[in-house]
């Protein structure tokens, strides 16, 4: 299990995944946007995405859960 | 014939036998059942095989027939690493729990004074609670004492004196959670050791917070929270990223930093010309910038908390240099908690006195309500003070972005310091982004087509922001093809170092936890 929290405060941009995709390392789940940067977070090791905790245009502050991957 | 101190002599082995058996086997089992080592197992893994001189070894305390001594729970002396003479302070859970005690008192202020006297590097293994005890040592001296920290006068020095880095060993609380942050490099062990204040318990019954160990001071609550550099997965790591910060520095202020055999860089060269991507909206990745500017394998990490703010240590053609930069899937500004890793990392080099390159992608300090709410603005200025009392040579690489007062201020613009930009450079003193609407909101506002004299504003502006047209004015001192930034930085160190022997001695201020 693993969580994915945001690096920086910032609004969620995009979301590439859905709930229940498979991804491998290095795949982009959530596209944040901060100071007119588009920033990619990225999976740290396989598994499936048994959650999504954010919406296209939330806000979120630094250090915030985005994903469960399990 | 046997020699005349034959039975003191076989005495002191017994008893050196005595000290080496700690807490006892039983408490032995449980330390390494918990995943942990011994006092004495960490001071072999940490120095040069059988390198190891203690002092003190003979404290302890009798027990009622006087026959059996337990030894104090902490461990002292002098050892090596890679050849190099160190101090090491190492605490003994076995005992006690690693709870200080009277001559333990003596032992662990006499380490902070011999790194101080002989100028040695002070390593601190830390497993103890606080300086107090237990409340039940109330009872066995029979009064209460006005607290002083032991020692401190010699902590507090020492930080501007010799290298000292420490090492969370287990839960650690109190006093030994002081003796952590008092340091130039902290490392805590993911899963099996923890920092705070006070533990658990205490925590219950002061705030009601009903926490465990992991959850009030273990990995995930310090990834963030800036008290200790660095979080590894276990002792071996920790012992090796102690080794590894050493090994920057010199053995105190007064000697040079440690100079070694260059190595070429292990990343690819060509690439710099082809990081940066064009769109000022997208990320480029850092780690295949170091690799292709430093030596080989000689990028450490320094401090983990802090964001977008990359700060480390290499070396340039085997010298020592302190490094900033920007990791821009970390975020493009630099928060609270970067600045005060800026701060952390300047000190240091002052301290030291190692050159700092700033590989410069700054973007100011971080805005918005939380940003206030945490001081940006008063963390962030103490950087930039922190960037102006440093005295050492300092050389910059324009990667990106220069913006705000954070941006201004990653190094010193007011005294002489070489600078290179790459022509991805972008700066100002606020970005085009989001300034044009305000700027020209009239003429917007009076055009028929605001949208087409948008797009011809913002081509107007784009033509005046290449690096080029600064460079003309000689706003930077060059542009160059990325690729030539290690030859140029390599030259450029070669020229600091011939300024160093001259700042060595304290650094221009206290240097401060």
């Amino acid at each position: 299990m693993a969580d994915v929290r945001a690096e920086m405060s910032a609004s969620v941009f995009r979301i590439d995944v859905t709930e229940g995709a498979d991804v491998v390392a290095g795949d982009v789940l959530v596209v944040l946007e901060s100071m007119k940067m588009e920033i990619p977070v990225l999976a740290e090791a396989a598994g499936k995405v048994e959650e999504l905790l954010v919406n296209e245009g939330d806000i979120v502050e630094e250090g915030a859960l985005l994903a469960r991957i399990l | 014939m046997s020699p005349i101190w034959s039975a003191e002599i076989a005495e002191l082995e017994r008893r050196r036998a005595m000290a080496d058996e700690l807490g006892g086997p039983e408490k032995i089992h449980r330390q390494h059942a918990a995943g942990r080592s011994t006092v004495t197992e960490r001071v072999a893994d940490l120095l040069d095989e059988g390198s190891f001189e203690q002092i003190g070894g003979l404290a302890g305390f009798p027990g009622e027939t006087g026959e059996h001594i337990v030894p104090t729970n902490f461990v002292f002396g002098v050892g090596t690493i890679a050849g190099r003479r160190v101090a090491v302070g190492a605490d003994d859970f076995t005992v006690r729990g690693g709870a200080a005690d009277a001559s333990i008192m003596a032992k662990q202020v006499d380490s902070e004074r011999l790194a101080a006297a002989y100028r040695l590097p002070l390593i601190r293994l830390i497993e103890g609670t606080g300086g107090g005890g237990s409340v039940r040592m109330l009872e066995q001296s029979g009064y209460t004492y006005v607290p002083a920290n032991p020692g401190w006068d010699t902590v507090v020095d020492n930080l501007s004196l010799v290298p000292v880095v420490a090492a969370c060993m287990g839960p650690v609380a109190g006093l030994g959670a002081a003796r952590v942050v008092m340091s130039h490099f902290s490392v805590l062990i993911e899963g099996s050791t923890q920092l705070f204040v006070a533990g658990p318990p205490v925590v219950r019954h002061a705030t009601g917070e009903d926490l465990d160990k992991e959850q009030l001071g273990g990995a995930e609550v310090h990834r963030r929270s800036g008290a200790v550099d660095q979080i590894v997965p276990d002792e071996a790591s920790a012992l090796d990223a102690i080794r590894g910060f050493l090994s920057y520095l010199p053995s105190s202020v007064h000697e040079l930093p440690p100079v070694v055999e260059g190595r070429e860089a292990s990343g690819d060269v060509e690439h710099l010309a082809d990081v940066v991507p064009r769109s000022r909206r997208q990320p480029y990745r850092l780690r295949p910038v170091l690799d292709a500017i430093f030596d080989a394998g000689s990028v450490f990490d320094y401090t983990c908390y802090s964001g977008s703010v990359y700060t480390g240590l290499a070396r340039l053609d085997g010298h020592p240099v302190g490094v900033v930069a920007t990791d821009p899937y970390k975020g493009a500004t630099m928060t609270p908690n970067g600045a005060d890793a800026l701060t952390r990392l300047v000190d240091l080099c002052e301290t030291f006195h190692l050159p700092i390159v700033s590989l410069t992608d700054q973007a100011g300090m971080m805005i918005g309500l939380q940003a206030e709410k945490t001081a940006s603005i008063r963390r962030g200025a103490r950087a930039v003070a922190a960037v102006y009392q440093a005295r050492v040579p300092m050389a910059e690489i324009i990667v990106r972005r220069v913006f705000g007062v954070g941006g201004a201020g990653q190094i010193n613009r007011h005294r002489y310091n070489r600078q290179w930009a790459w022509p991805s450079g972008d700066w100002g003193s606020l970005p085009v982004e989001g300034g044009i609407e305000a700027a020209y909101r009239a003429d917007l506002e009076a055009s028929d087509d605001p949208e087409a004299m948008l797009a011809e504003i913002r081509e107007r502006l784009e033509a005046v922001r290449s690096p080029f047209r600064t460079a003309e004015r000689y706003g930077v001192q060059d542009v160059i093809d990325p690729r030539r930034s290690r030859e140029l930085l390599t030259s450029w160190v070669r020229d600091a170092y011939r300024v160093v022997p001259e700042l060595l001695g304290p650094p221009s201020f206290g240097t401060r936890p």
